[in-house]
């Protein structure tokens, strides 16, 4: 049950980051001078009246500038327009932009950018998960079920990389290239970078549970029934490393979504207008008063919550137990299947 | 007014000018006469600063922090009043000029000694000009005269003559920025040519001494520098009390703006080295209301951001793209692109005014209204957009030359700076909507300069700190040769007809004596620069100071230190224990 819950929200937050440009109300990068920091618009249905209405906004009216106070003026309805300009919902007036999660500090939609930033970070985190788990498992896997020399320099190499101050490379591999990179390139990069230093943790975890796995009575039998090396690893030992590997993926899909953040900070990850949740965090980090006073430019932070959650209840292990549990070496099924 | 709201001294006023000439009436001689009592002796004020010094030494170290040190712990022989913008005698008591306005002779204060107690003598100028004009000095060029150095003589231990190479307007305004340095302390390395070494930041306080209000007693990287009364100081006030009134001022290295702010409302600091940031003006305001600051709008800054387009002739572009970028009307067209106001209220939150020249209304009587102007017209912007062959050949919203390669620039800014990097995304945004893109890169500032040096870059949104509102002290800026003549410095001949001629009114202007002339030739190269606008300026900020109830006696102007450049007479108020 739960797992389904998981993936049915992780598939909603992919349809949602690639029907973005339909779902958002206004593009990434468009600015309301008028509405800095405005608060999240309510949907109304009944005015002031007490009357029914279709959906509406009443719009924002700036009661101080420098404070970005704003208060609602409910003597005017914008109704919500459907299907309309290519977007699911908007509204007519220019002066009334549709702001369901307020506005940043430049007077841009924070849900439009939600929606936006869902495609650079979440896609990044996943395409760089996806990279670092093949490889953690690649190497793990090998090193595990040869031993010996191959299972040292594999580890020494992965202990080499986790020892790497990887900002600092990071930055030093920026220099080498141009200023400004396509949105494309950067997005290729930071899921090559992510795949790159996230490798080690899954490959010393894979290694542990491989090499404790291959001494078993079915991996044993496995092979005297004339089972290849390959097939004995992919096949039988393997999946036993599946419930760890399901934990590393929650682990590290928002600690990637973070890195994304980290990069971009450092001047290699996506560049204003490009929003990513990681550059927005960032953005409304910069001036400590303003998270208290516009808690609405958290919003990112709620939606790495919210994917992280949802990552881990749809990897949750058949039964729904927890996680954690499930990532000890050895607890696998195989020991009742085979 | 409540006895609250009075603490909380906002003064909105029109002009620096004005807020100049009202507190002068008070404080011209450098002493509270106005106050019956006057501060008390004592007391600690902090304030915070965002960065490090470079050094102790302030004729090789050239940052704001320098500086600020240098303020605080030497002293000048004349100094320029703040709020007046005119000259007032400091280790100078008086000063004559010759007839041919070549000559000034100065008559050094008798009676004054260095912190360690040594009399001060004419002999200690003469050195700071042979130290400032030694090679590993940063100095030289503030105080070259058309490249030419002054001779400095002492007829005796108290006169001394400075001989200018050619007239010089501004005259003795320059010694402003030269500190006088100790001839005892430092006179041997100077002969051994060590002076670029000498009071690094590794010097042990004691071996320092200068003739300022304050000595500098511990410096500890990363957390504070601690000065105290300078005992020998020469300034009394109008009752005759020895200044400074504090004992000890401390000066807290604080990074992070948020962490300044933080601790100036907590009561842990007393003020800031740096202006309030638009988004704090607010809650600034509100303490300032219940007497838990004291908030003054001290006017529009005189430090503005320019953005600028690399006009230099070795920029690396491709013919076809220098073609539109390093075009004039493509300057125009993004000044018309531009909603200046839009610009205010999105960067400033409003606590700005737009302007499009480097002089802003409170330069005074150099500032000239009704200049040419390129305001709010995005359809004249794609007018001349399309004069220049740009046009959207493929449908994509964005330009393209008539190759086809999109119209798209890069603009780089500071990282980290706000109001910066904000101003940025604003002019990238607007400058979309004209079918101009715009890729905004934010680096650090050394990075930054470094470009700027190699001429590695398209366009820059930087900003610049003017120490002296006279145009004569800002000719780096105007000569086709200068170092900070942006879009194309150190020319060898001026690239252009308007800046040929631009030198030629400085260079007059420069040599003139009589004001209204001055002010009439630096009106026509204003009117030059904004027919050919070879940067662009979109607003100026209104500058906020805030500081601690506890600050007395202070008198903050729009440029920095906004109020550590009164040091001397700061004072803590009666009874304002932390």
């Amino acid at each position: 049950m739960t797992r389904a819950l998981g993936r049915l929200v992780v598939v909603l937050v992919v349809v949602a980051a690639a029907a973005a440009p339909w779902l958002a109300p206004h593009g990434s990068s468009d600015q309301f001078a008028d509405y800095l920091n405005a608060p999240p618009m309510r949907l109304h249905l009944l005015d002031t009246g007490g009357r029914w209405h279709r959906p509406f906004v009443h719009p924002l009216r700036l009661v101080d500038r420098l404070e970005s106070r704003y208060v609602e003026d409910d003597s005017r309805r914008v109704p919500v327009r459907w299907f309309a300009g290519g977007h699911l919902w908007s509204t007519d007036a220019p002066d009334a932009p549709l702001l369901l999660l307020g506005a940043d500090r430049l007077g841009r939609d924070v849900f439009s950018r939600l929606l936006f930033g869902a495609r650079a970070s979440v896609g990044v985190a996943l395409a760089g998960t996806l990279g670092a788990l093949l490889i953690g498992v690649l190497v793990g896997g090998l090193a595990g079920y040869a031993g010996g020399l191959a299972d040292e320099l594999a580890m020494q190499a992965a202990d080499f990389v986790l020892i790497l101050p990887a900002v600092y490379v990071v930055l030093a591999l920026r220099a080498t290239m141009p200023l400004v990179l396509e949105p494309a390139r950067i997005f290729v990069l930071i899921a090559t970078i992510l795949a790159l230093v996230g490798w080690p943790m899954a490959a010393r975890g894979v290694r542990a549970i491989i090499a404790a796995e291959r001494r078993r009575d079915y991996a044993a039998a496995a092979r005297s029934l004339g089972a290849g090396h390959l097939r004995v690893l992919v096949r039988h030992l393997l999946p036993a490393a599946r419930g760890f590997l399901a934990v590393q993926a929650t682990l590290l899909v928002p600690s990637f979504i973070l890195a994304e953040a980290t990069l971009s900070f450092v001047g290699l990850g996506f560049v204003e207008p490009t929003p990513s949740w990681g550059t927005m965090l960032y953005e409304a980090a910069r001036n400590v008063r303003d998270l208290g006073a516009f808690p609405w430019l958290l919003s990112p932070a709620a939606a790495i919550v919210l994917v992280a959650l949802a990552v881990q209840l749809a990897t949750a292990g058949d039964t729904g137990s927890g996680l954690l549990w499930r990532a000890g070496p050895g607890r696998a099924r195989n020991l009742q299947i085979d | 007014m409540t006895k609250t709201s009075k603490i909380a001294v906002t003064l909105v006023l029109a002009g620096a000018l004005v807020a100049a000439a009202l507190l002068a009436r008070h404080w011209v001689g450098g002493a509270p006469a106005g106050r019956a009592a006057g501060p008390s002796r004592g007391g600690e004020l902090v304030a915070t600063n965002r960065s490090e010094p470079t050094s102790f030494n302030r004729y090789t170290a050239v940052r704001s922090t320098d500086e600020l040190i240098s303020r605080l712990t030497q002293a000048r022989l004349v100094r320029i009043d703040r709020t007046t913008d005119a000259l007032e005698p400091r280790l100078a008591e008086r000063w004559t000029v010759s007839d041919d306005h070549l000559t000034y002779t100065l008559f050094l204060r008798q009676g004054v000694q260095f912190s360690d107690g040594v009399p001060f003598t004419s002999a200690d100028v003469v050195f700071s000009f042979q130290a400032a004009y030694d090679p590993s000095s940063q100095m030289a060029g503030e105080l070259d005269v058309a490249g030419q150095p002054l001779q400095v003589t002492a007829p005796d231990d108290h006169t001394v003559v400075l001989t200018f190479p050619s007239v010089y307007a501004p005259g003795l305004r320059m010694l402003d920025g030269l500190p006088i340095l100790p001839r005892h302390k430092l006179v041997a390395a100077l002969r051994e040519g060590r002076l670029g070494e000498m009071w690094g930041l590794a010097t042990p306080p004691a071996e320092l001494a200068g003739l300022g209000p304050f000595v500098l007693a511990e410096y500890t990287p990363g957390q504070r520098l601690v000065f105290t009364r300078n005992p020998h100081y020469w300034r009394r006030d109008a009752a005759g009390t020895p200044l400074p009134y504090l004992n000890r001022l401390v000066l807290a290295i604080v990074p992070d703006q948020n962490a300044e702010v933080l601790r100036l409302e907590a009561g842990q600091s007393d003020l800031m080295t740096s202006e309030t940031r638009p988004e704090d003006i607010a809650s600034f305001r509100d303490a300032a209301a219940a007497g838990r600051l004291q908030l003054v709008d001290v006017g529009v800054s005189r430090d503005t951001n320019l953005l600028w387009i690399n006009l230099r002739p070795d920029a690396k572009l491709s013919p076809a793209r220098r073609a539109w970028l390093q075009s004039e009307d493509f300057r125009k067209a993004i000044s018309y692109a531009v909603d200046r106001q839009q610009f205010v209220n999105t960067v400033y939150l409003g606590a700005a005014v737009p302007i499009y020249g480097p002089v802003t209304p409170s330069f005074g009587g150099w500032y000239v209204p009704g200049l040419p102007t390129y305001p709010y017209d995005p359809a004249r912007a794609r007018a001349l957009l399309a004069g220049l062959g740009l046009a959207d050949r493929n449908g994509d919203g964005v330009l393209e030359d008539r190759r086809g390669d999109p119209v798209r620039f890069s603009i780089l800014t500071q990282q980290g700076v706000d109001t910066r990097e904000r101003a940025a995304a604003v002019i990238q945004n607007q400058l979309r909507k004209v079918g101009v893109a715009v890729d905004v890169v934010s680096l650090d500032q050394l990075a930054l300069i470094q470009r700027f040096g190699t001429g590695d870059y398209e366009a820059m949104y930087f900003g610049v700190e003017t120490t002296d509102i006279d145009p004569a002290s800002n000719v780096a800026f105007w000569l086709s040769s200068g170092a900070f003549h942006f879009w194309n410095p150190g020319q060898p001949k001026p690239a252009t007809d308007w800046e040929a001629r631009i030198d030629e009114l400085m260079r007059r202007q420069v040599t003139t004596i009589d004001l209204a002339e001055r002010q009439q030739l630096f009106a026509e190269v204003q009117r030059i620069f904004a027919q050919h606008v070879p940067a662009l300026y979109f607003a100026a900020p209104e500058v906020y100071v805030a500081m601690s109830p506890r600050v007395a006696n202070a008198t903050p102007v729009p440029a920095r230190p906004q109020v550590l450049w009164n040091a001397d007479v700061l004072a803590v108020k009666e009874g304002g224990a932390r």
